[in-house]
């Protein structure tokens, strides 16, 4: 009971502490995994750093209730480690070092406190606890921000993929080639139907010729929506010409009973665009030495 | 004449434009088809032009009029061709279209 007593006591006198400057001591952790090898920060920027985290904890336990996880002290203290570890993510830096830069400035700051205040923090249980925590808390801030990070990075990837994936390039005024690579999926059929129908009204394009020498399978859904693409192309008033079947799809079109007779195909995409520019009226011929 | 809901205008060498208008009762279907094939025939048409630029969806209700109004066409010899229709409603149509429509369909009126 005295000894609790005693805790409780101490978390009082930390919660009332006046802290002083000791921003200067809690910059080595900082140089320490920031300035060394992986060159994440400078020596300045290490060293507001370590000031506006000692100005945000001070404010924090000389508030209201400091272990109040919604109080504006804990958000602000929280939003510091979330920004920090966006940029560290962002100059190449790993989530671990920020991670441990959070578990060594936990241990630092006890001690600077305790050194700082004549206090024996580190002898206390519930101040201990206290930290714990805290930090706990801000360490999953600071994860909540790798995965977020993680996850925008992906889909940028992912949309960066689709777009280089399925590149509609106008081969010749009016002619639209769409070279399909991959697996066709049915989300990714549908962003390319988005797009080349945009793109037909966009340049008022007579014809479209889309290759699937870079399609390898082909399931009952897909090729409908391939016949759909085909049919809304159609309907905007554009010629629509497939080209590239492989074997396989050709066979698996048959299996699955999809009706390419209101289809235009040909064998290769030459032969597709031969195709268009005749339904043009555009005849390219060789020079004549 | 003026026919309620629809602006059709002769652009010249058998070919008419029909421009529908926010009026436009689809319902009326019947009435409205034969005053546009009567007004053609008296203009000697051969083709109409039916604008869709204003429409960002087809839905199946709007797409039984135009099949009516362009087999109805068909039985006089005028052939009936969609222009102008938006991604949008491309999409959307060519979701519920089992088989090929009846009317053709161009970006928009040949020059």
């Amino acid at each position: 009971m005295v000894q609790k007593k005693e805790s409780s006591e101490k978390l009082t006198a930390l919660f009332g502490l006046k802290i002083g400057n000791i921003s200067s001591q809690l910059e080595e952790v900082g140089r320490e995994f920031f300035c060394a090898d992986n060159k994440l920060m400078d020596e300045d920027e290490v060293s507001d750093l370590s000031g506006e985290f000692v100005n945000l904890i001070a404010a924090m336990l000389g508030s209201k209730d400091p272990h109040k996880r919604t109080s504006p002290q804990f958000h602000a203290l929280e939003s510091f480690f979330s920004s920090l570890a966006q940029r560290m993510l962002m100059r190449g830096g790993n989530v671990e070092d920020v991670v441990r830069y959070a578990q060594q400035l936990q241990y630092n700051l006890i001690a600077v406190l305790e050194q700082d205040s004549g206090v024996a923090f580190t002898q206390s249980r519930s101040v201990l606890l206290f930290f714990a925590q805290l930090f706990d808390e801000l360490i999953m801030a600071v994860f909540r921000t790798y995965l977020s990070e993680r996850e925008n990075t992906l889909k940028a990837q992912e949309e960066e993929l689709r777009e280089t994936s399925t590149p509609i390039a106008e081969i010749w005024d009016g002619v639209l080639t769409l070279p399909i690579i991959g697996t066709l999926d049915s989300s990714r059929t549908m962003l390319v139907m988005e797009a080349l129908l945009s793109r037909i009204a966009r340049d008022r394009s007579r014809a479209v010729v889309m290759d699937l020498t870079g399609v390898k399978n082909i399931d009952s859904q897909v090729s409908h929506h391939l016949i759909q693409m085909v049919r809304a192309v159609q309907l905007m008033g554009a010629d629509a010409i497939i080209t590239g079947i492989h074997p396989e799809i050709a066979r698996a079109l048959v299996s699955l009973n999809i009706d390419l007779s209101a289809v235009t195909t040909r064998a290769s995409l030459s032969d597709g665009l031969k195709e268009a520019f005749l339904r043009m009226g555009i005849q390219v011929t060789q020079k004549s030495s | 004449m003026a026919i309620p809901g629809v602006h059709l205008t002769r652009i010249g060498r058998g070919n008419f434009l029909l421009e529908p208008l926010r009026s436009l009762d689809i319902r009326l279907r019947n009435k409205l088809i034969e005053e546009v094939v009567a007004h053609m025939q008296q203009g000697q048409g051969k083709r109409l032009y039916y604008d869709l630029h204003t429409l960002p969806v087809i839905d199946q209700a709007y797409y039984d009029w135009l099949d009516t109004l362009a087999r109805a066409c068909q039985t006089v010899n005028i052939t009936m061709v969609c222009i102008n229709m938006q991604p949008t409603a491309a999409y959307a149509l060519s979701g519920f279209l089992s088989r090929k429509p009846v009317f053709e369909t161009a970006l928009s009126v040949p020059d």
